[in-house]
């Protein structure tokens, strides 16, 4: 009798057992596989025309001539163009700012803080007695446009430091991401795994692998290049859910969090969507 | 018509006087709604993530408010704070639950 108590108490402690990042990527990639098993799951980069082949062909098309060709360009203008300090944005990151958008978001250990790509360009900004950029369109996006386009091709890699302010803001957008919330009750979960593929209304839903590769985005609907935190405030809006402030704590981990979920998958920003 | 005048201000007057103590009530009601409402939504603000509605349910208060309309003010004041309780709801029980949705 006790050595069964004993072995029903460890089998409760196991699986009790927080899994680790890792854990939880391989299981999401599990998740994918089985609901979809013909799809190679690298191609959800590409997020709503990994599924539906009729928008995959117009948005084909649409790659002749991106749209955010234009903020890329920009972009590269802005991020070249010194401060009045005399020194530049490739002096606030590793290899210059080229190339570095596949280890966004990190994890500073001497904050404690998970900084995102367009938070390290204005506190590089800030840092050189320049004035932060609004958030989420405009020249902020463009430089972001920029450094992403630089590093197309190399594989999201993301990092949870062995630290355990790393761990909770990972588990903090990890619950984020599957917590209900708004008028509608939705989690991103909702939509991005249970639905993904789906129609709603007239739209394809994205699944949630490979959802942080391509950012930021054109989209047609904005008719203009808007970062990731302009996607969640829209996505918490449409679920009547009040959005935070970009680049709030929130946000950012939600953003380290699905980051580290598309981990070695290509990176491909900008992109376009509809 | 002449003699009647002071007879037609006076009744003016009187109905005005009346009238003022109990449209002073309802403005003081909306007061008080709206402060309970605002602290509501503050108390849920820190806690949790508000619907929409409880900001738009507020700014319909405040304009009927302002057109004079105390009773549909009160009305969504109290409203948008019902929201913000069930928007505290919501997470509490997600609190509990939403692990049961991470794929294992």
């Amino acid at each position: 009798m006790k050595k069964f108590l004993i072995a029903c108490f460890l089998l409760v402690a196991v699986t009790n057992v927080q899994a680790t990042p890792e854990q939880d990527r391989l299981a999401l990639r599990e998740f994918f596989a089985k609901r979809f098993p013909d799809l190679d799951l690298n191609e959800m980069i590409n997020g709503l025309y990994a599924f539906d082949e009729g928008a995959r062909e117009q948005w084909l098309e649409m790659e002749e001539f991106p749209p955010y060709e234009i903020a890329v360009e920009a972009g590269e203008e802005a991020f070249n163009k010194p401060f009045a300090n005399g020194k530049g944005y490739a002096d606030c990151f590793e290899n210059g700012g080229i190339g570095i958008r596949q280890n966004f978001p990190r994890f500073d250990t001497d904050s404690g803080e998970v900084i995102t790509l367009e938070y390290a360009i204005n506190q590089c900004r800030e840092d050189n007695g320049e004035a932060p950029l609004p958030w989420l369109t405009g020249e902020l996006a463009e430089i972001s446009a920029y450094m992403a386009f630089t590093s197309r091709g190399n594989r999201m890699n993301v990092v949870i430091p062995d630290d355990p302010r790393a761990v909770a803001a990972y588990e903090s957008g990890k619950e984020y991401y599957y917590t209900r919330r708004g008028q509608l009750e939705f989690a991103c979960e909702n939509c991005h795994m249970q639905s993904a593929g789906n129609l709603l209304r007239a739209d394809t839903l994205s699944g949630m692998l490979g959802q942080a590769t391509h950012w930021p985005v054109y989209r047609s609907k904005w008719g203009e290049t808007g970062t990731l935190h302009k996607r969640f405030q829209e996505c918490n809006e449409q679920v009547r859910a009040k959005p935070y402030e970009p680049q709030s704590k929130a946000y950012r981990e939600l953003e380290y969090f699905l980051s580290y979920m598309s981990n070695d998958m290509e990176m491909n920003g900008p992109a376009s969507r509809r | 018509m002449k003699r009647q005048l002071p007879v037609m201000v006076f009744a003016l007057v009187a109905t005005l006087l009346l009238q003022s103590p109990a449209m002073a009530a309802d403005a003081a009601a909306f007061d008080a709604a709206l402060a309970k409402a605002q602290a509501t939504l503050r108390d849920a603000e820190s806690k949790v993530q508000l619907w929409t509605t409880s900001d738009q349910l507020m700014k319909g208060a405040a304009k009927a408010a302002a057109s004079g309309d105390y009773d549909l003010a009160i009305e969504l004041a109290n409203e948008a704070g019902l929201h913000a309780q069930l928007a505290l709801a919501t997470a509490a029980r997600e609190k509990q639950t939403w692990q049961n949705n991470v794929p294992k």
